[in-house]
């Protein structure tokens, strides 16, 4: 008999793999996210809005809510007023959607989301990697290695647990030109400290059972110790504590970037684009709000994969 | 025990000395000299080399890393570029609001979360439990900066309730009872907002705690004594799975220090938060190096008064 | 008043400048009924006060501006620049005279000023401030403007003297410029202690208002001085400024009632404060231009046919219309067009996308592999375009430029800098373009920033441009003392300048002051939004 998934999980998996398509399939579809639009014409725009587009003899491409004809000139309504331009100069006339409206500088805000969704979950999937790796790397070194290494690096995990994370962030954001690498480095470097306590407690109850010291008799080296036998024992508390953990990541480069020290712009990132949008919140409050939710969306995502994957060991165990 | 606490303590101390040490060498890479900030582009190169030597740039640099950490032991952290004033006067001036909001928020957090976690226990896996359990998640999995415009918009604009900055109205103070409302309301919501994000964590920890403890020998011999439910959960259970929840607080510590940054900002609260948010945006680097080493030891201390504190009350541990 | 260069940590909002009518849309003057007493005006501040003392911080104008209402300057510079330099009224001197030769300027002050403990302002106060300004020790940027002043003398309690070492038009405003501080208080503290003193300690003002309450980077309270001269003024009780740092919550604050003023509204809410019947929105033609500063030191933008190609082929007019919603106008030199010195005659600069084409080509840029993008020195071309990336006006001008050159064959990169990053850059010449903006001062002197800059002073040309003959007419407009001549001078310079474009200039400013229809009495203008302050009251 096929045993069913936990609800949570498929719940989880089901948000996860529809933000992966919309993500990777979304620019495909997508206009440009860099693109801009006529600022005075399309700018600001609520989702759903719908934009005349005419592109002029001279290249300027001008957009506007409303379009009449009236003879030989043709009448755009944009800033508040009728343009008139005469048909000559029109070379192509056309019209734009906004699926989720737009920006200030008229730029395709579902487009952006998807652009951005892409960043977010590159930086928060290398930094979570950088940080198992160096995480697993010191709770193995911990847990095998001689009790007084073990001693000190605890304490020193411990206590750099302690560190309240956005302003070390921040501080160090302050110093270094705000880059995407930058920020996938701090916040790599932030989080190991999780990972190689989960690594060495998994280690420690490794370290007791009799074929773990039936293989360390034999004389195997410690590495082939650690490769072969503790970490496929590491592994499933290791992707439950790494999923919830990449949730994590995602909501700090979310804050970071809101507050400019992250992802620097014009590269969307939701956590920018929520700061950009704060400005103008009083005419567009959808620019704040929704890549705000995105991160809520894939962050609950995770944790919901990530307490599905708890109940799953739980079932078997 | 003890031997451990002490372990703790000197790792902690070596943790803020490496971050301190970071932040002065940090600072010394960084793009854009002091004497550039400092000086107009006007003013002469010799007035501008003047300055640099005022502010001790000319020396090399493992010199200037040996004075400044002499300085910080002594307790001169050098004056702040943007407000021209001891660095420490600044910082003794917010650390006191953060605290409050902190502290208030903590506060908040514990109560609606315990008082959730209750509610969630009472039938498990019954409707509100899940209800419940959903909010929990989704006030984690919501970023700050959402919550807290979400919150500003309802209550101080579209229903102004409460007042939408700073920490202080605009009238003069009078007695203590109005100048205390006065603070409560503008206390409010930034308070609110820590709360709410805190309290699913803390709602999910009980749950998972008092399920446990309800499975205990010693809680069905209560219940076969005769005692109601509510009594057997509130005096018997609550007091043992709340215990662990000094661990869980200590651990959220920076966390909350972290997240009133984002509120402080939003909210103008003129707290530790927005003070090195201003601080980093205008690169004032005596102040950001200050605030941090603060702002570290603080919670690291925290942290490890948190330890101290579950060791000391938990019999099992003292042994 | 001097130059200060536009600090761009707060949101800069130059809109344009309705250039003919200088009262166009400026408030009516004051109404003649009898202004009621009482009140308060909450202001919203982006930046709390750096500090009180202007000789020790960098005081942005807004900074200044507040300082005016605490401490006293000898006149007040009138805001009438548009026809001639602008005239001064009586403020802490109430009257004056040039001897004979005008190498001598006496001010007589009045009896009746105080400061806030009692003591009286007098000529020693004077002379103690010009000991301060001329303090090498201090680094104020304002310093040169002290050059040509010998020495102050106190004559008597109410008379200074000012001896200068030359005669040219701006002797009263060279000593004018700068605040007047209490000698009796600040004199105490030593001067090389002033760095680190905190003033707001010895607090001791002479003015319509004094500090009430400072908590610093929340609110800074100002009550009326009842032993201002000027009484009945101020009208008010009191004026308190917010600092809020988000503009979006500045104006949420505005349209709540919360917040009266705010001094610089964005462009693209212009049209919600017009709308509210509880607000109004005063257009103030600043001196503020903007322009992207080419790299004149580094090839091929130290070619001219280069730079004016650039200019030809950005679309001006529509990035104005488009960034600034047409509250700004387009500039076409280094004098913005509302000040007397201004060059009517200046050509303009049309969009001409053909013509930088052609004038690429001659300069050797070109496209040789037909790949759309033009080469140089065997590279594509790329400009790297800086500039602070708090600031999302710029940042929109940034993007508009780049779609622009990318239609002649430029690639351009907008690079957001944070701002004092993007200061050590241009110091070291480390760049290609920068997008920036000016204030141009009162005292039209092309010197800080066209000149030719020399290794012993300071200088703001940063881009690097250098024109003998410019170098020559900007000194010879310095030391002439005859108005007409200095015209011919600034004119002609005006024009080897736009000639040379070592920038393309954008726009030039106004600011939108969005303000409560509760205050009265309001002239806001040019020189400072709150240059009659103590005039204001409030509707009953």
């Amino acid at each position: 008999m096929r045993r069913r998934l936990p609800r949570r999980l498929r719940l989880g998996i089901g948000v996860l793999l529809c933000g992966l398509a919309a993500v990777s399939v979304g620019p495909l579809l997508l206009p440009d996210p860099q693109a801009i639009l006529d600022p005075r014409g399309a700018g600001l725009l609520p989702p759903l809005a719908r934009v005349f587009v005419i592109k002029l003899a001279d290249g300027t491409v001008l957009a506007g809510k409303a379009l009449r004809r009236s003879g030989d000139k043709v009448l755009l309504w944009r800033a508040e007023s009728w343009l008139e331009l005469p048909s000559s100069q029109v070379r192509e006339l056309g019209q734009r959607v906004f699926l989720a409206g737009s920006d200030a500088l008229g730029r395709d805000v579902a487009a952006r989301l998807a652009s951005a969704g892409r960043i977010s979950l590159a930086v928060g999937f290398l930094s979570l990697a950088l940080a198992v790796l160096l995480g697993t790397l010191v709770g193995l070194v911990s847990g095998l290695g001689p009790s007084l290494l073990d001693r000190a690096l605890m304490a020193l995990v411990d206590a750099t647990l302690a560190l309240p994370l956005l302003f070390v962030l921040l501080a160090a954001s302050a110093f270094l030109r705000p880059q995407t690498a930058t920020v996938v480095l701090l916040l790599g470097l932030s989080s190991w400290m999780g990972v190689a306590r989960l690594v060495r407690g998994q280690t420690l109850a490794v370290r007791e059972r009799p074929w773990f010291l039936a293989a360390q008799g034999l004389g195997l080296p410690p590495w082939r110790l650690a490769a072969f036998h503790v970490l496929p024992h590491v592994a499933t508390p290791l992707l439950q504590d790494a999923t919830l953990r990449l949730g994590d990541l995602i909501l700090l480069e979310a804050s970071l970037s809101f507050l400019g020290f992250g992802v620097p712009p014009p590269v969307p990132s939701w956590g920018n684009m929520a700061a950009e949008g704060f400005e103008v919140w009083r005419l567009a409050w959808w620019l704040p709000v929704l890549p705000g939710l995105a991160v809520a969306l894939v962050v609950l995502a995770f944790a919901l994969v990530a307490e599905g994957l708890g109940e799953l060991a739980r079932g078997e165990a | 025990m003890t031997a451990r606490l002490f372990r703790r303590l000197f790792a902690s101390l070596l943790v803020v000395w490496a971050v301190a040490s970071a932040t002065f060498f940090l600072a010394s890479l960084a793009p854009g000299d002091l004497a550039t900030k400092l000086a107009d582009p006007r003013i002469p190169p010799a007035a501008r080399e003047r300055l640099r030597e005022h502010y001790g740039l000319h020396r090399p640099l493992g010199q200037r890393y040996l004075a400044w950490l002499s300085g910080v032991v002594t307790g001169n952290l050098g004056d702040s570029f943007l407000y021209r004033r001891p660095v420490t006067q600044v910082l003794a001036q917010a650390l006191p609001n953060t605290a409050l909001l902190a502290s208030v928020g903590l506060g908040l957090e514990l109560v609606l979360g315990v008082v959730l976690g209750l509610v969630q226990v009472r039938r498990p896996h019954g409707f509100w439990d899940r209800v419940l359990s959903a909010f929990s998640l989704i006030a984690y999995a919501v970023p700050t900066f959402l919550v807290a415009a979400g919150l500003l918009w309802l209550f101080a604009y579209r229903w102004p309730v409460f007042p939408a900055s700073h920490m202080t109205g605009l009238t003069a103070p009078a007695d203590f009872w109005t100048t205390l409302a006065d603070r409560a309301r503008h206390l409010a919501l930034p308070a609110i907002t820590v709360g709410v994000t805190g309290c699913g964590a803390v709602a999910r920890y009980l749950r998972g705690a008092l399920l446990d403890e309800q499975a205990q020998a010693y809680i069905l011999g209560a219940l076969a004594r005769g005692a109601s439910r509510r009594r057997v959960l509130l005096l018997h259970a609550l007091p043992n799975a709340a215990l662990p929840l000094l661990t869980v607080l200590g651990l959220s510590l920076p966390f909350l220090v972290s997240g009133t940054l984002v509120i402080e900002v939003l909210f103008s609260w003129p707290g530790m938060g927005q003070v090195f948010y201003s601080a980093v945006t205008a690169r004032d680097i005596p102040l950001i190096q200050a605030a941090t080493i603060l702002v570290t030891a603080a919670v690291v201390a925290g942290n490890w008064l948190a330890d101290a504190a579950y060791a000391l009350a938990d019999p099992r541990i003292r042994r | 008043m001097q130059a200060r260069s536009k600090t761009a940590l707060a949101i800069l909002c130059c809109a344009v400048l309705l250039a003919a009518c200088r009262r166009q849309n400026s408030l009516p003057p004051p109404q003649t009924a009898e202004p009621i007493h009482g009140g308060e005006v909450v202001v919203a501040l982006a930046q709390d006060l750096s500090g009180f003392n202007e000789y020790t911080g960098f005081a942005e104008s807004t900074e200044l501006a507040i300082l005016d209402l605490l401490f006293p300057s000898l006149l007040t510079e009138q805001p009438d620049y548009q026809l001639h330099p602008p005239s001064f009224a009586p403020a802490l001197a109430k009257a004056w005279e040039f001897s004979e030769d005008n190498r001598t300027l006496t001010l007589y002050l009045r009896e009746n000023a105080r400061w806030s403990d009692g003591t009286p302002v007098t000529a020693e106060d004077v002379a103690f401030t010009f000991r301060v300004q001329k303090d090498r020790r201090l680094a104020w940027p304002g310093q040169e403007i002290k050059d040509f002043i010998e020495g102050v003398e106190v004559v008597s309690p109410t008379v200074v003297r000012f001896r200068f070492s030359r005669v040219y038009p701006y002797q009263l405003m060279d000593a004018n410029d700068g605040h007047i501080v209490p000698a009796h208080v600040w004199g105490k503290v030593p001067l090389e202690d002033w760095p680190h003193t905190d003033f707001s300690k010895l607090l001791v003002t002479s003015g319509p208002f004094r500090v009430a309450t400072h908590l610093p980077n929340q609110t800074l309270v100002l009550a009326r001085d009842p032993n201002y001269w000027d009484q009945p003024k101020p009208y008010l009780d009191r004026v308190v400024f917010r600092v809020l740092p988000e503009v979006s919550q500045q104006l949420a604050q505005l349209f709540a009632g919360q917040v009266d003023l705010v001094l610089m509204v964005p462009p693209r809410e212009a049209a919600s404060v017009k709308q509210d019947p509880k607000l109004e929105l005063v257009e103030v033609p600043s001196r503020v231009w903007g322009y992207v500063g080419w790299n004149n030191r580094r090839p091929p933008l130290n070619d001219r046919r280069v730079r004016r190609a650039l200019s030809l082929a950005i679309n001006r007019k529509a990035l104005v219309e488009t960034v600034y919603w047409g509250y700004a106008r387009l500039a076409n030199g280094p004098i913005p067009s509302t000040m007397w010195a201004y060059n009517k005659n200046l050509p303009v600069f049309p969009y001409d996308p053909q013509q930088a084409q052609a004038l690429l080509d001659a300069a050797g840029v070109r496209d040789s592999d037909g790949d759309g993008v033009r080469e140089w020195g065997g590279k594509p071309f790329t400009i790297e375009l800086l500039y602070p990336g708090v600031n999302p006006l710029r940042a929109q001008a940034a993007v508009l430029i780049q779609a622009d050159l990318a239609k002649v064959g430029i690639a351009v990169r907008p690079t957001p800098m944070e701002f004092t990053a993007m200061m050590a850059r241009q110091e070291a010449g480390n760049f290609d373009a920068v997008l920036s903006a000016w204030e141009e001062a009162t005292k039209v002197d092309l010197t800080s920033l066209w000149v030719t800059p020399s290794p012993t002073t300071g200088s703001n040309n940063f881009i690097g441009y250098s024109n003998p003959e410019v170098d020559h007419l900007a000194a010879q407009a310095r030391e002439e003392s005859d108005l007409a001549k200095v015209k011919l001078f600034l004119d002609r310079a005006q024009e080897l300048i736009v000639e040379d474009q070592p920038v393309t200039f954008l726009y030039e400013g106004v600011q939108l002051v969005g303000l409560s229809r509760r205050i009265k009495g309001a002239d806001i203008n040019p020189s400072s939004v709150f240059f009659n302050l103590p005039e204001w009251y409030l509707a009953p």
